[in-house]
């Protein structure tokens, strides 16, 4: 107010000659004094432009006397007077969740400023592992996805790398590397060549998450049927059941053996047992079998029944 | 609905019935805009690593619409019950605290939506999630009481977790992000 004062004691040198002229303008500058405070704007605020998740920090206010401090969050509310000329210190609580912060200072008028917030470090996984089960040998069969967060559960949206770690039961493990795009990372790869369970670890820095899946056998490979006579029937049986990587394929799979003879077609269905197919059939005159598990077909053998 | 309810009580006090059936359904009509969900945009060109499925992008942009509309109204009357059912896990829990916390405070934001670009970044190969970015429209007035404090009418982006349940898309994460001009 003294530069303002001065002006105007300047303007009156230099402007007006007359005391009359001299005391108007000095009134008016008296005038503008008076009223300064009532049009006088909340103090400006200047918190920085981005905050990490967590870090408690200071927003510098000038002026004097008392105001309203907001600040409006994603998750957290702050309302309270305070002094200004100093200091406004921002708790790390209340800054935990990533995402736009408006400062609001009230006193007569109102003057805001927004800031982002970042999500802090890396801290926690979210890990999927798709599918729980998955037959050997296939090509690009198992997915696994991982999310990013911080120890606030921000979604961490500066790149990461994210490393999966996939640990078979039997064989070597190996590792991809991929980056985080927007807090996401995900890799598909295929299945090995032996059933048992498999480990995928989803690492970034010293965090991890594992989930696992069951690799189990592929569809059957060469099946093969014979022939047995069993009393007056016939038992039909298979050779151990597997894949084409030598995998037994679980009891319980079901194998159908089809006849046909002089009464017309028949199928029995029945789950393999201790990794072999088996059923008694009667048959009338000269007949075929063929056995079938899933979309795979065995051997056709020729028997001769007994009436 | 008490809303209408009221309307129509002081409506019936109207002797004229011409004037009281417009009125009332002049009064229905508001409050169905009021409510109205905003207008929501998807765009799901070149998602990875699974592409979308047309029901599945009609039912997001719903539900999504459905969400902020929910938003609106739960910051503005302070009621974490009009959250509604669009919310679930840190996108839930975070709105709640806040309405909470705003209700403490005597704060109310009252938000003008304009309407939402949505963008679809990522769909799970199991499509057990997707991630979409918002660029939104949004007006937002903060009031204390009834003095507004602040508004902000920019442009506004979101980061969005969804995620599927029985008979929609869920809400999972919300993040404001630094919106480019």
């Amino acid at each position: 107010m003294m530069r303002v004062t001065t002006m105007f004691l300047i303007m009156t040198r230099t402007r007006s000659g007359s005391f009359y002229g001299r005391a108007r303008l000095l009134a008016v500058a008296a005038l503008c004094f008076c009223f300064l405070p009532i049009f006088a704007s909340a103090a400006d605020l200047h918190p920085p432009a981005t905050v990490e998740a967590g870090q408690a920090f200071s927003i510098p206010v000038q002026g004097s006397g008392e105001a309203t401090f907001y600040l409006v969050g994603p998750d957290h509310i702050v309302k309270r007077t305070v002094k200004l000329g100093g200091d406004l210190e921002i708790q790390s609580g209340e800054v935990s969740s990533a995402g736009r912060y408006q400062a609001i200072l009230c006193d007569s008028s109102c003057t805001f400023a927004s800031f982002q917030v970042n999500a802090a470090q890396p801290a926690h996984l979210s890990f999927f592992l798709h599918p729980s089960r998955v037959p050997v040998s296939t090509p690009n069969s198992i997915d696994a996805t991982a999310f990013v967060f911080d120890r606030y559960f921000n979604l961490v949206l500066t790149p990461a790398v994210v490393d999966f770690r996939i640990t078979p039961a039997s064989g070597a493990g190996f590792s991809q590397r991929v980056p985080t795009h927007h807090g996401v990372a995900w890799m598909r790869t295929s299945s090995t060549a032996h059933e048992g369970r498999v480990q995928v670890t989803a690492v970034v820095g010293s965090v991890e998450e594992a989930r696992v899946v069951q690799q189990v056998a592929a569809e059957a490979c060469r099946l093969n049927v014979r022939a047995v006579p069993s009393g007056k029937m016939i038992a039909l049986e298979t050779d151990p059941v597997r894949d084409c990587s030598g995998n037994a394929l679980p009891d319980g799979t079901v194998v159908s053996f089809t006849t046909i003879d002089s009464a017309g077609k028949s199928t029995v269905d029945t789950p393999i047992k201790k990794g072999i197919a088996r059923t008694e059939i009667s048959v009338h005159g000269r007949a075929h079998v063929s056995v079938a598990c899933g979309v795979i077909e065995g051997n056709e053998i020729a028997v001769n029944g007994r009436l | 609905m008490k809303g209408i309810a009221d309307i129509t009580v002081a409506l019936k006090k109207n002797s004229r019935p011409f004037v009281s059936v417009f009125g009332f359904v002049f009064a229905v009509c508001a409050l169905s805009v009021a409510q109205a969900p905003p207008q929501v945009h998807l765009d799901a060109e070149g998602l990875a690593p699974r592409p979308i499925e047309e029901l599945t992008g009609t039912t997001i942009a719903r539900h999504y619409a459905l969400a902020w509309r929910d938003l609106a109204g739960a910051l503005d009357s302070n009621n974490a019950r009009g959250l509604g059912e669009e919310f679930v896990g840190f996108a839930k829990d975070r709105l709640a605290k806040r309405i909470a916390q705003q209700s403490q405070s005597g704060l109310h934001v009252r938000i003008v939506d304009h309407g939402h670009q949505l963008k679809a970044l990522f769909y799970s190969t199991d499509g057990a999630s997707m991630q979409l970015v918002d660029h939104a429209q949004l007006e937002i007035q903060t009031y204390d009481g009834s003095k507004l404090i602040d508004t902000q009418n920019t442009p506004h982006e979101y980061m969005i977790l969804m995620t599927p349940g029985a008979d929609r898309w869920y809400v999972r994460d919300l993040e404001e992000v630094s919106a480019k001009p």
